[in-house]
């Protein structure tokens, strides 16, 4: 720059008198051909330069010169014919100088500038320390010149004034006003960067002084452009004469405002936002970066407010700091935002006055030239540091503001839509306003021009269209509407008003039945509904998710930028709200447990909950991961409908048919025949220990197979059919048994053993069978009871009471501390044969005890069962009960159940391991399981609502359940019966029967000559044959 | 409220009802399929009264079903806004509470309940006045004012407001 300034001083003195010939021929030519724009320069001026040599040789010269220069050169040409304007103008010698020592002191300047180019606020304080020594001659001067210049201005726009102004302007004269081609033009010149005002002050400065000499129009900087102020002039020429010397003005760069844009340099005006009191902003930069802060006092002149804002202090900083101590700055520190304690201060020994601020009067606590009331932090800022635009402070943020006991801050509010966003309003919408003379007038939008709506008041009388401003209205809601949130933190959530408080809605959602709190302007009307978002991410509202910390939780709401997750936490419902990268991935394994009772729970289940703070509800099971449901229930309000409990405190209802398929339950078919929780089965298994959570064969797919390892299962087919024993370990597809039977270890195909595995010591208490008979499944495994219960139980409670579960409790449990033997040489779990035919083949060991003919051949794999008892695995049970099965014991026909084994028992079956007894049984089992178990025209008991009574099947519904005629001959009322509802009266001897099940012969009809222990000797009526049958698939016939 | 209109509907029949009771079949089904249904414009059908018209029946290809067209006369019950309701309380929660009349289900926020009652918790969680006088609790009757409704597919949502003159509680089981 100042070796410019020289060379320039250096060429002025060459050059200066050619320039001051050229002066007046070339102003004349460029008046003449005006408006041609600077990129003519050269061309322009070529005839008036004498000397082209000259010119040549003053070119090359300045080569360096034009090398400092802009990019914006055109060409060289162009920048030439600049600087030659610029000497020319800079003949004055006074002026040299002076421009030469401002140079000076502008390059100072400048550096400090550039310092503090980072803070506007600086920055300004900057310009007003250098405004006044510019700014003040010119007031101080006589008012003589004041008066001239006013003539002159008067002389200069007065005439058009008067011409234009004195008619009505219509639309034809205000494009009148555009300007023209013959119009002075706007020139842009480029000044030091927050200097624009200056520099105009400055030309104005220079205007007085000089008056007419200087033949620029107008000076014009613009606060919203940087680095650039607007001269008006006919000429660049002139310009650069007014820009001469001015420190601010790099006068080589001047650019002409093409015609059309003109008008839009000055009419940015209504970008500029006024800010109010009480209008909500936003610090830009510092420590406050992105606060929200609210106005409390307005400077127009110095661009400066007053905010109120939220401390960040650390305090214990500023007590080192004010003592003198070192401060450690730690960079990346911004403390919270807190409301400063003044007591907290005085005990930090921070020295706080408390005086009366200069202007405003109110009382103010001083620290460190830090400024507090009421905890706030009173802050004197440059405008241009802060954010006035559709500012959007969240909920939580207002309320902090409101904090010392304001009582409603309504008036703040509503300055919140006073810088909000354009075209916000629609045609339609319901407004109100909220200021004005016409406050509270509803309406609806009609129309919406620029920045006034045009609105349909609801008063009758009024004018059918209003216009009014944007700001003064406020969109207009009341109770009952359905809405929709389109914008803000709860965006895209719907629901119905319940209250209108000004300009907050409070809404009920139409998902979770919770408040959300939005403001008017965010809502729209709709009849839409939705949850709002639903999904960031990979992540959607009901996921089940591991979080970082491997815990797990379903996601229960989708906020702006977090999900809350309902964790898997039983004992209580536990909440917490992560954010997306906190959420390690979505668990989407589809995984079964069992319930309390040992069913299978399945995803979509629906299970009724036991224990737990959520006890008595029901719902289905959403997710399922290590034992812990988590159960949708619709009408549970809390967590978006969902609970968390352990599967262990849960029992499945009803169940979907899947599900029975899963455990292989034919009679799933039936909705009313769902699997029988196998509670009183298998009360004897818990010696053996293994887990609860080892479920059936089924029910590990895909889980791994860690929980197969260690229980006992039975091979159901190939060689080793029939066999039982543990498993040592999974190998793929195969697993390693160790038979009980043999004391060897086996490898088997995984799909040939089925496993009956043991059931948790807790299971055993008595009360779960109460529990269990509430349960609405509970009815539903009475069908299946007469698979089993004869086989045990006929032969002593003929009555058919022995079905019922409570019954059987009663049954059983005097026998437990006996029975268990007897239990594990059956099946161990007589649930699972019951329930699967597969299990059938194996399954006869119980047969034997019920066989009436122990020469039967039945024993074949009893013998392997028997053998078992001596196995060291199978408990100490053994050991203590006198199991009256042993061969060894053959006598002992008084135990307490011996009863229904009465008859086979002590025979000598395990001796006798023929097979053929299997052959014959099985097709008839196999058959039993595949039809509906009653058949028309059986006589029944009916069980319903604590009352007995008997009737007869007239017909079986498609659904499972009966229509039954009352009465033993089928002639009372006629009912529809669930199938749990019902069961069979056992035939007795010589009574007509019907065949329930086992295959071909189902449906016969024959007649009962004799009942051996749980089977019955049946002559069937079609071919006279005598049949030895299950006494369980006989039904006796109703008499017509 | 109340409505009693007339309807329509496509039944269709399996050809095992055809016979003699073909029409009582048609009725029955008719009832089992459309009582306690809801329909957004007329709000739930709460009982067929009658049959107007019974139409051709229409034999179905490839299944052998009879459609009918049948017109009936039903009562329906319809909430409106601004109607006044007599509800049950079946759930009292700190956001307000939900009230059932019959089958629509009616939530009063509680900022529609008169500020002088505040929300109790505990074993029975209810609404009361400060001086104990009156109590919204589980099992109350309150007459409402309802002011929004929401209409889905299956069913019909409400809320409704106790903060008017008249409106309240008109039978507390609790007193009884």
């Amino acid at each position: 720059m100042s070796r410019r300034g020289m060379d320039r001083d250096d060429e002025d003195d060459e050059e200066y008198e050619e320039q001051v010939e050229d002066f007046d021929e070339e102003e004349a030519e460029e008046e003449e051909e005006r408006g041609g724009g600077g990129g003519g320069g050269k061309k322009r001026r070529r005839p008036s330069f004498i000397d082209d040599d000259a010119e040549e040789v003053d070119e090359d010269e300045e080569e360096d010169e034009e090398d400092y220069d802009d990019d914006d050169y055109d060409g060289g040409g162009k920048g030439s014919s600049r600087k030659r304007q610029y000497r020319k103008v800079s003949a004055s010698n006074f002026f040299d100088e002076e421009a030469a020592v401002d140079s000076d002191e502008e390059e100072e300047e400048e550096e400090v500038e550039d310092g503090f180019i980072v803070g506007p606020d600086v920055q300004d304080e900057d310009d007003n320390r250098g405004r006044p020594r510019h700014r003040q001659p010119p007031h101080q001067e006589d008012h003589e010149d004041l008066e001239e210049m006013a003539r002159r201005i008067q002389e200069r726009y007065g005439k058009q004034r008067l011409a234009e102004y004195d008619e009505e302007t219509t639309d034809v004269e205000q494009q009148a006003l555009l300007p023209s081609v013959r119009d002075p033009k706007l020139w842009m010149v480029k000044c030091a960067i927050g200097r624009e005002r200056e520099t105009a002050v400055c030309l104005m400065q220079k205007y007085i002084d000089k008056g007419s000499e200087l033949q620029i129009r107008s000076a014009i900087a613009l606060d919203h452009l940087k680095n650039y102020i607007y001269v008006e002039a006919d000429k660049e020429a002139h310009v650069r004469e007014a820009c001469k010397g001015l420190r601010n003005i790099f006068g080589q760069k001047i650019t002409l405002v093409p015609i059309r844009e003109m008008t839009d340099v000055l009419s940015v005006e209504s970008k500029a936002i006024d800010l109010a009191r009480d209008t909500w902003v936003r610090m830009k930069i510092g420590t406050y970066k992105g606060d929200l802060a609210k106005v409390v006092d307005v400077d127009n002149v110095r661009q400066r407010v007053r905010v109120k804002l939220i401390p960040r202090i650390d305090l214990q900083a500023l007590a080192n700091k004010l003592e003198g101590r070192e401060v450690v700055k730690k960079k990346a520190f911004v403390p919270p935002p807190r409301f400063m304690n003044v007591e907290e201060a005085r005990e930090l020994h921070i020295r706080v006055e408390h005086r009366r601020d200069a202007t405003g009067g109110e009382r103010f606590d001083t620290i460190g030239g830090m400024m507090f009331k009421d905890g706030f932090l009173y802050k004197s800022v440059s405008i241009k540091s802060l954010y006035s635009q559709n500012i959007k402070p969240t909920f939580d943020e207002l309320e902090k503001f409101r904090k010392p006991g304001e009582t409603g801050d309504v008036a703040s509010l509503s300055t919140l839509f006073a810088n909000r966003k354009k075209g916000h309003f629609m045609k339609g919408d319901a407004v109100i306003v909220i200021k004005g003379d016409l406050k509270n007038l509803k309406g609806w939008v009609e129309k919406v021009d620029e920045d006034n709506v045009h609105i349909r008041p609801e008063m009758k009388d009024l004018p059918k269209t209003l216009a009014v401003n944007e700001k003064e209205l406020c969109k207009y809601f009341e109770p009952g509407n359905h809405v929709k949130v389109v914008s803000g933190a709860q965006e895209g959530a719907t629901g119905m008003v319940v209250k209108v408080e000004q300009h907050v809605l409070i809404l009920i959602s139409d998902t979770t039945k919770e408040h959300i709190r939005a403001f008017a302007d965010d809502v729209v009307e709709s009849s839409e509904v939705t949850t709002g978002v639903t999904k960031i991410g990979d992540y959607e509202l009901r996921d089940l998710v591991l979080l970082d910390n491997s815990s797990f939780g379903v996601i229960i709401r989708v906020e702006s930028e977090a999900f809350q997750v309902l964790k898997g936490v039983t004992d209580r419902p536990e909440v917490v709200l992560v954010k997306l990268r906190e959420i390690k991935c979505k668990l989407e394994k589809k995984i079964n447990v069992q319930d309390k009772f040992r069913n299978t729970v399945s995803s979509k289940d629906v299970v009724r909950i036991l224990e737990g703070p959520c006890k008595g509800n029901q719902g289905s099971v959403e997710h399922i991961y290590r034992g812990v449901l988590f159960v949708f229930d619709r009408h549970h309000l809390e967590h978006a409908g969902f609970m968390c409990v352990k599967a262990q405190s849960c029992v499945v209802v009803g169940g979907s048919r899947s599900n029975s398929d899963r455990n292989g339950d034919v009679h799933s078919r039936f909705p009313g025949l769902r699997t029988p929780p196998r509670i009183p089965q298998s009360p004897h298994r818990f010696s053996r220990g293994g887990p609860p959570s080892a479920g059936g064969r089924h029910n590990r797919g895909g889980r791994g197979h860690d929980g197969l390892t260690g229980a006992t299962v039975k091979v159901r087919q190939g060689s080793y059919k029939g066999y039982r024993g543990r498993v040592i370990e999974v190998k793929g597809s195969f697993v390693r048994v160790e038979l009980e039977s043999q004391m060897k270890v086996v490898t088997v195909d995984r799909n040939h053993i089925s496993d009956n595995v043991a059931v948790t010591p807790q299971r055993e208490t008595s009360s779960r069978y109460g529990m269990g008979s509430e349960t609405p499944m509970h009815p539903s495994r009475t069908p299946l009871h007469p698979y089993m219960t004869p086989m045990r139980d006929a032969g002593a409670t003929p009555i058919h009471d022995g079905m019922r579960t409570p019954m059987r409790d009663r049954a059983w449990n005097p026998y437990a501390p006996m029975s268990p033997p007897r239990d594990n040489w059956e099946d161990g779990n007589p649930g699972s044969w019951g329930a699967s035919p597969q299990y059938q083949p194996g399954s006869p060991p119980s047969r034997p005890y019920e066989a009436p003919t122990p020469g039967a051949g039945w024993a074949s794999t009893p013998g392997g069962n028997y053998s078992e008892a001596g196995t060291p695995r199978d408990s100490s049970a053994y050991a203590n009960a006198p199991s009256p099965y042993l061969p060894s014991t053959p006598g002992q026909p008084m135990t307490p159940n011996s009863a229904s084994y009465l008859p086979g028992t002590p025979g000598g079956q395990p001796m006798t391991p023929g097979t053929g007894g299997l052959d014959i049984m099985s097709p008839v089992l196999g058959g039993d399981n595949e039809g509906p178990w009653f058949m028309p025209d059986i006589l029944v008991n009916v069980h319903r609502a604590g009352e007995e009574s008997v009737g007869v099947i007239k017909e079986v519904l498609p659904d499972g359940s009966y229509r039954v005629a009352l009465g033993s001959n089928g002639n009372g009322e006629t009912i529809s019966a669930l199938s749990n509802e019902v069961e069979a009266v056992v035939p007795r001897k010589s009574d007509k029967i019907k065949i329930m099940g086992g295959g071909t012969l189902r449906g016969s009809t024959g007649k009962l000559i004799g009942v051996d222990g749980t089977d019955g000797i049946v002559k069937v009526d079609d071919t006279l044959d005598v049949k030895i049958l299950d006494l369980v698939i006989l039904a006796k016939l109703a008499q017509p | 409220m109340f409505f009693h209109i007339v309807l329509e509907r496509n039944m269709q029949l399996h050809p095992r009802y055809f016979g003699r009771n073909l029409r009582d079949n048609l009725v029955s089904k008719l009832m089992k399929d459309v009582e306690g249904t809801c329909s957004g414009r007329h709000g739930f059908v709460v009982a067929v009264t009658g049959i107007e018209n019974i139409g051709k029946g229409i034999i179905r290809d490839g299944t052998g079903f009879v459609t009918f067209p049948v017109k009936y006369q039903c009562v329906v019950f319809r909430p409106f806004k601004g109607e006044i309701l007599e509800a049950v309380v079946t759930m009292v929660n700190k956001m307000g509470f939900f009230a059932e009349a019959g089958p629509v289900q009616i939530f009063v926020s509680n900022h529609l309940i008169p500020d002088d009652m505040e929300f109790q918790t505990g074993d029975m969680p209810n609404y009361t006045t400060s001086d104990g006088s009156v109590k919204i609790q589980k099992d109350s009757e309150v007459r409402l004012k309802i002011i929004g409704t929401r209409v889905d597919a299956t069913e019909i949502f409400c809320i409704g407001t106790i903060k008017d003159d008249f409106l309240g509680v008109i039978n507390d089981p609790a007193t009884v």
